[in-house]
């Protein structure tokens, strides 16, 4: 450390110049948007911005009277929590048999189901839409839970098989020898060995399940299914415009939650978000 | 595609053959939607890569990069219909762009976002970079971070500038990795669509409409199914050619 600042005073103020600067670009659009969540809607489309608020309750009272605000929470979570549930229930043994099991054509299955996740979502869009109304599934909870499951079952495949591979096969042949089963040995020594992986990959999924907007757009159309993402899209208030202050309110309900996963997971980040494929 | 022929069943559509091909080859605002995807696209993912590079070379051995970190990631964790109602709201329904620039003297007027090509095209890059920055630093500082510190000090003693160590050493060492982050980042920007939806909705002129907003449309407000799916399939043979070739290569470099 003491010897990048030998590097000069000069490099030195400069990095924090750049450091600081971007660090504000950051935290400046949160913090303003913190406070718009408790102002009241008069102070906030105007011809003239207002800098310096003046603080009420309102959007507060108003999501409280006007929306089903604990629907829409209790919408995201059961349809996330159980993708989470899915997703994990059929990984798992997919990533053992990515990672463990010598077939031909491993690296191509492994690739096809990576490959889902680089199409665009609106691609599938529309068969899908139509897959889930015959199957009377629209403006469900249960549509939305397999849509997030599917979206994320390459995602979370892959970075759980990444942390099998790091398993050293040495202690997997010596419970073979003790004539443990394929079973055993997934639920006994890989599951517990790569568990920071399989946390990590649950972390990951649940967030991109509470961002998801397009198929849930498409799949709800009441508050019986509306998460949190798409309800924001729906605080208009007819002539009044976008209702700012309840979508700010809402977006930090969800944001600290997330925060807190992430500072958990933080060193597993990086090779969460590219799959496994980068192990900062 | 198997699916995609399922729908014009569902619909009890009459078959018009490749007649949705045929009118989609010569839809100018099919290949608009693919143009702008790309313009877009491509402007905020170089972008975004530079600065994430940049602060993540900036901060990598700093004794606080740990809360750096931190702040830096904070926009990421934004729902992104929330991000995009942040920029909504700060480029247009607010006008906080247009005071603080008015009130440093670079425009004179109120700006209207909406009303030019470039302005509401920039108003979505703006938005994609803030948010999606942190994607690419993440990935950029852990690598960095996994640097021999041997290799950087023994450069250094032998006068190395900042600018050198990071052009001979950090840069060759991390071109696996960037160009896994930079590829996966591209993916994630060819499917732009919250941002589009509640931003511009394709305004002005479908000068700001990607290709998902393009199929949405035309499937979900218009009700062409047919035709939608039709640029559903381009869009996919589109990108098993890009996944076969540019990331198989990717992974396969990222591996190794």
């Amino acid at each position: 450390m003491a010897s990048i600042r030998k590097s000069g005073g000069e490099s030195l103020l400069l990095r924090y110049i750049i450091l600081v600067a971007w660090a504000l670009v950051c935290l400046v659009p949160i913090i303003w948007f913190l406070t718009i969540g408790f102002r009241p809607r008069t102070e906030i489309i105007v011809p003239k911005p207002i800098y310096w608020p003046t603080w009420s309750l309102d959007a507060w009272r108003l999501l409280v009277s006007d929306w089903p605000i604990a629907s829409y929470l209790r919408n995201s979570v059961v349809a996330v929590a159980g993708s989470v549930v899915i997703d994990l229930l059929l990984a798992i043994p997919a990533a053992f048999a990515l990672a463990r099991y010598e077939f031909r054509g491993r690296e191509d299955i492994g690739f096809y189901i990576l490959s889902t996740r680089m199409m665009a979502p609106a691609i599938v869009a529309v068969p899908i839409f139509f897959l889930f109304k015959n199957m009377g599934l629209l403006d469900s909870v249960w549509a939305l839970m397999l849509i997030y499951a599917a979206i994320n079952l390459s995602l979370v495949t892959w970075i759980i098989r990444s942390y099998m591979l790091d398993i050293p096969k040495e202690l997997e042949d010596a419970a073979r020898t003790d004539g443990a089963g394929d079973l055993t040995i997934l639920w006994e020594i890989m599951i517990p060995a790569c568990l920071p992986g399989i946390i990590t990959a649950a972390v990951i999924a649940a967030i991109f399940a509470i961002n998801e907007f397009l198929f849930t757009l498409l799949i709800a159309s009441t508050s019986k299914a509306y998460t949190m993402s798409v309800a924001l899209a729906n605080f208009t208030g007819g002539s009044d415009g976008v209702i700012y202050n309840a979508i700010a309110l809402v977006s930090f309900l969800a944001f600290a939650p997330i925060l807190i996963l992430v500072i958990l997971i933080q060193k597993h980040l990086s090779r969460g978000l590219t799959m496994g494929a980068v192990k900062g | 595609m198997y699916q995609s022929l399922f729908v014009v069943k569902f619909v009890n559509w009459s078959w018009i053959g490749l007649g949705n091909y045929t009118r989609i080859i010569v839809d100018r605002e099919f290949w608009a939607a693919l143009g702008n995807t790309a313009i877009i696209g491509g402007i905020s993912l170089a972008l975004q890569s530079v600065i994430a590079m940049a602060v993540a070379f900036f901060c990598y051995r700093d004794p606080f990069v740990r809360g750096w970190r931190i702040v830096f990631l904070m926009p990421m964790l934004f729902m992104p219909s929330a991000v995009a109602f942040i920029w909504k709201l700060a480029f247009n329904d607010g006008r906080v762009i247009s005071d603080v620039l008015m009130s440093i003297g670079v425009v004179s007027n109120n700006v209207d976002w909406l009303s030019s090509i470039w302005l509401a095209r920039l108003t979505l890059i703006v938005a994609d970079v803030w948010q999606w920055t942190p994607f690419l630093f993440i990935i950029f500082v852990g690598a960095l971070q996994g640097q021999d510190e041997e290799i950087e000090e023994a450069a250094r003693l032998d006068g190395a500038s900042w600018s050198s160590i990071f052009w001979n050493i950090s840069l060759p060492m991390m071109r696996p990795i960037i160009v896994v982050a930079v590829t996966l980042r591209g993916i994630d920007i060819t499917t732009m669509f919250t941002n589009v939806y509640i931003m511009t909705q394709g305004t002005p002129g479908g000068a700001t409409e990607t290709m998902s907003f393009f199929i949405y449309r035309q499937g979900f407000r218009m009700f062409n199914f047919g035709y939608a799916s039709a640029a559903s399939v381009l869009m996919l043979i589109l990108t098993i050619v890009i996944a076969q070739t540019v990331v198989r290569r990717a992974f396969k470099s990222g591996k190794s």
